[in-house]
């Protein structure tokens, strides 16, 4: 029987070959999903990832690379940190999610819009709700966003713009933080003990013993101060 | 009391390749070099050092990948197998370089690869994990575990379980094979993304890894710079890797590895012979590839190349093992003069640089192990828990994201070439945990189905598919790999949703894809 199983599988494999070419051939061709670099608009810096060349088969012996999906049929809009400076965010918005559109606004209003990416510094105890607004490729479904402020937070929308200059929100990300790009200004210390050893101290004095454990104590307790009320460092430097 | 202390971690790491479907798969090879180049002499170096008695204390980590592919029969076998065909080679090039100057260098490889497989397969039985856990219990090694298979923590953090997933299987993982559990995590690429820390802790995983800015950069500025660990708000220890002990071993151009007397990496007889001969020793439909006998030494910044020299290698390996040592002893006197307690210098490193990229590594350790019981009073290695126990007090802030990859943040494993496996990524880690809460206690085919997808999540989640993406070597089989292992779970996905489970399918995943045998999908239910 397992004998069968790599025939029954190429010949799956073939079938699954055919009916993809026929498909590719009567399908019409699918919008690009990748960003071209577009003029740049308000304070946005966009890089366009390159077009994806499909990877050479390696040894023409074996199956055919698998096709993952372009879409999963959800709405969704993620954002990541990338680095201090950049972020990076991809999307996909279901059918139903534009047939509502095209319900509230009019059959025509999906062609007649224009997809916008905008992104709202959230950091907390910044004051203005700052956003900058990118005009994205239509048909791209992913951007890195240059924004150039590490240690802040940020929440992206995704949305289309009507002709009349509304805003029509239609997907919500994450929030993601940018790292840090220099030292801390902050230079106030809190001191903290490693918590594993203050509890294993704690349950030997209050009488849990076992041999290993009073071994392991008696090992650390000339470095372990027996009253402890403040780190044994003092502020000077 | 010494003035300071050396924390060097050698992180040991490979993606899962077994490849059941071929005989000779390329891309095996990467264990089966990494097992003769690497694994084998740093074993041989830390038992010749327990041997003479010289007290050393390394800490290593074994991902979870490797000690999967380390204890499996198939890949055993065909190491084996592997071997073989090398001796054989090596045999017939001590006859082929007869009265040329390669001659004692072919000598030399007989001896090492014969030195391997009597090894290999008499003395360790095939079994490389147990020496590693011998010379743990001997109190010489600090064995610590890193995430499942490796994937890049700080991008998976949009599900937190999906990183719980990762980290449960590997403390599970390490628990089977050396029967304690971990003390410490090594983050894959030492990937730290806030919130990290709070999973480590929920496994009792004591300490952590971080490139320098990751503790220098902390939201607080650290008193003692990266010569002392930081807690996480979590309570657990982040070690910040030093900048000058790592520089000097790796880089390219600066680093000792590209010393004009050591031996050139990019030099093969796979590529350098007649296709003829080395036929039989290369892939059967006749690409070549490296095998492993390299005659030649860096010589210089040149094409022409001459022939390596084993006695002046190794005269090199002692004198870069001094170097090395004596610029730490100058660094910990200045450290220890400047701070309040005696600084730590943490240099992680990954395994296979060590004699796999640099043939003399394995040596250059042995040295500077040696040097540093006897010849020195400043220095004395450490582990991060032998830290930790003497100093359990530290500063507590929070460490910057960041990772030791180029740039230091996340952009190897999301730049143009590879950020489009993020959205598949994130799609399947939340398919997986829908599947597990509402299938919770399956069983039968179905549980066998879910574990399965598991599996196949875990193996596309790898930071080493998007990395050889971004590096831009074997990008085809990075690309192959990532898609067969999310279309696979898509697959499981559909099928365990349409009640229409495949037998013959999710066997042959089972058979091919056999990493981690006793993973419990539920640990993708969450609490």
């Amino acid at each position: 029987m397992s004998v069968l199983i790599p025939w029954v599988l190429g010949a799956g494999v073939i079938l699954l070959l055919v009916l993809a070419a026929i498909f590719l051939w009567l399908r019409k061709p699918a919008p690009k999903t990748v960003a071209p670099v577009v003029p740049r608009e308000e304070l946005a810096q966009e890089l366009a990832p390159p077009p994806q060349q499909p990877p050479a088969p390696r040894d023409s012996g074996r199956p055919r690379e698998p096709q993952l999906p372009a879409t999963y049929g959800a709405d969704r809009l993620v954002l990541l940190a990338r680095d201090p400076h950049w972020l990076y965010a991809y999307w996909e918005i279901s059918a139903t999610r534009q047939e509502e559109f095209r319900a509230t606004f009019g059959h025509e209003a999906w062609q007649a819009s224009r997809p916008v990416l905008r992104l709202y510094d959230v950091t907390p105890g910044e004051q203005a709700p700052d956003f900058l607004e990118i005009a994205v490729q239509e048909g791209a479904d992913n951007w890195h966003i240059h924004v150039g402020r590490p240690d802040h937070t940020f929440r992206a929308e995704f949305g289309r713009r009507l002709p009349d200059g509304r805003f029509v929100p239609l997907l919500v990300s994450n929030v993601a933080t940018t790292p840090r790009a220099s030292l801390s200004e902050r230079t106030d210390e809190e001191w903290m003990w490693l918590e594993e050893l203050y509890r294993a101290y704690l349950r030997t004095a209050a009488g849990v013993s076992s041999p290993l454990l009073v071994e392991e104590m008696a090992r650390r307790m000339g470095v372990l101060p027996l009253a402890i009320s403040s780190p044994p460092f003092t502020a000077a430097r | 009391m010494p003035k300071g202390y050396l924390l060097m971690v050698l992180h040991a790491h490979l993606p899962f390749v077994r490849h059941p479907e071929h005989e000779h798969f390329l891309e095996e090879r990467w264990l089966f070099e990494a097992i003769t180049e690497c694994y084998l002499p740093l074993l041989k170096v830390f038992e010749g050092l327990v041997r003479d008695g010289v007290p050393f204390r390394l800490t290593v980590t074994l991902s979870p990948t490797l000690l999967s592919m380390l204890s499996d029969p198939l890949l055993q076998d065909r190491y084996v197998a592997h071997l073989g065909r090398l001796l054989e080679l090596a045999e017939r090039e001590v006859h082929r370089t007869c009265g040329t100057p390669f001659h004692p260098v072919a000598l030399m490889y007989r001896e090492l690869f014969g030195e391997c497989y009597r090894r290999y397969c008499y003395h360790y039985q095939r079994d490389l994990i147990a020496p590693f856990r011998r010379l743990q219990e001997a109190g010489h090694l600090e064995i610590i575990t890193t995430a499942a298979t490796h994937g890049y923590l700080p991008l998976l953090m949009l599900q937190p379980q999906t990183v719980r997933a990762q980290i449960v299987i590997a403390v599970d993982t390490y628990r089977r094979h050396f029967g304690r559990t971990p003390p410490g995590f090594w983050l894959p690429e030492c990937g730290y993304a806030p919130g990290l820390d709070d999973i480590l802790k929920e496994f009792n995983l004591r300490y952590f890894f971080t490139d320098t800015h990751g503790v220098l950069f902390a939201a607080h500025r650290p008193r003692y710079n990266v010569f002392a660990p930081i807690f996480a708000p979590a309570g657990v220890a982040a070690f910040g890797r030093d900048v000058e002990s790592s520089k000097q071993v790796w880089s390219a151009r600066e680093g000792y590895p590209g010393d004009y007397d050591y031996r050139e990496f990019y030099r093969d007889i796979g590529f350098d012979l007649d296709y003829e001969y080395i036929k039989p020793y290369i892939h059967p439909d006749g690409i070549r590839i490296q095998t492993g006998i390299k005659y030649y030494r860096i010589t210089g910044p040149t094409e022409h190349k001459e022939p390596y020299v084993p006695e002046w290698a190794c005269n090199k390996a002692a004198i870069h093992a001094g170097n090395f040592m004596f610029n730490r002893q100058h660094q910990v006197r200045y450290l220890a003069g400047i701070m309040d307690r005696p600084p730590v210098v943490v240099a992680p490193y990954d395994a296979e640089l060590f004699g796999h990229w640099w043939f003399e590594g394995p040596r250059w350790l042995d040295f500077l192990c040696r040097k540093l019981a006897y010849d020195q009073d400043d220095l004395a290695m450490i582990t991060a828990s032998d830290y930790l126990a003497m100093f359990p007090c530290n500063q507590k802030t929070t460490p910057c994201a960041s990772s030791w990859g180029n740039k230091g943040y996340h952009e190897v494993w999301l730049c143009a070439a590879n950020d489009w496996i993020w959205r598949h990524l994130h799609w399947a880690g939340c398919r997986m945990q829908e599947l597990a809460r509402r299938h919770r206690g399956a069983d039968g085919l179905l549980r066998r189905a879910l574990n399965q997808a598991a599996r196949e999540l875990l193996l596309a989640q790898s930071s080493d598919w998007p990395f050889i993406m971004a590096t831009g070597t074997a990008v085809a089989y990075a690309v192959r790999r990532f898609k067969e292992h999310i279309a696979n779970f898509l697959r499981l996905d559909g099928e365990i949703e349409g009640g229409r489970i495949d037998e013959g399918f999710l066997g042959w995943l089972e058979h091919k894809n056999n990493v981690f045998p006793d993973l419990n999908y539920e640990v993708y239910a969450g609490g």
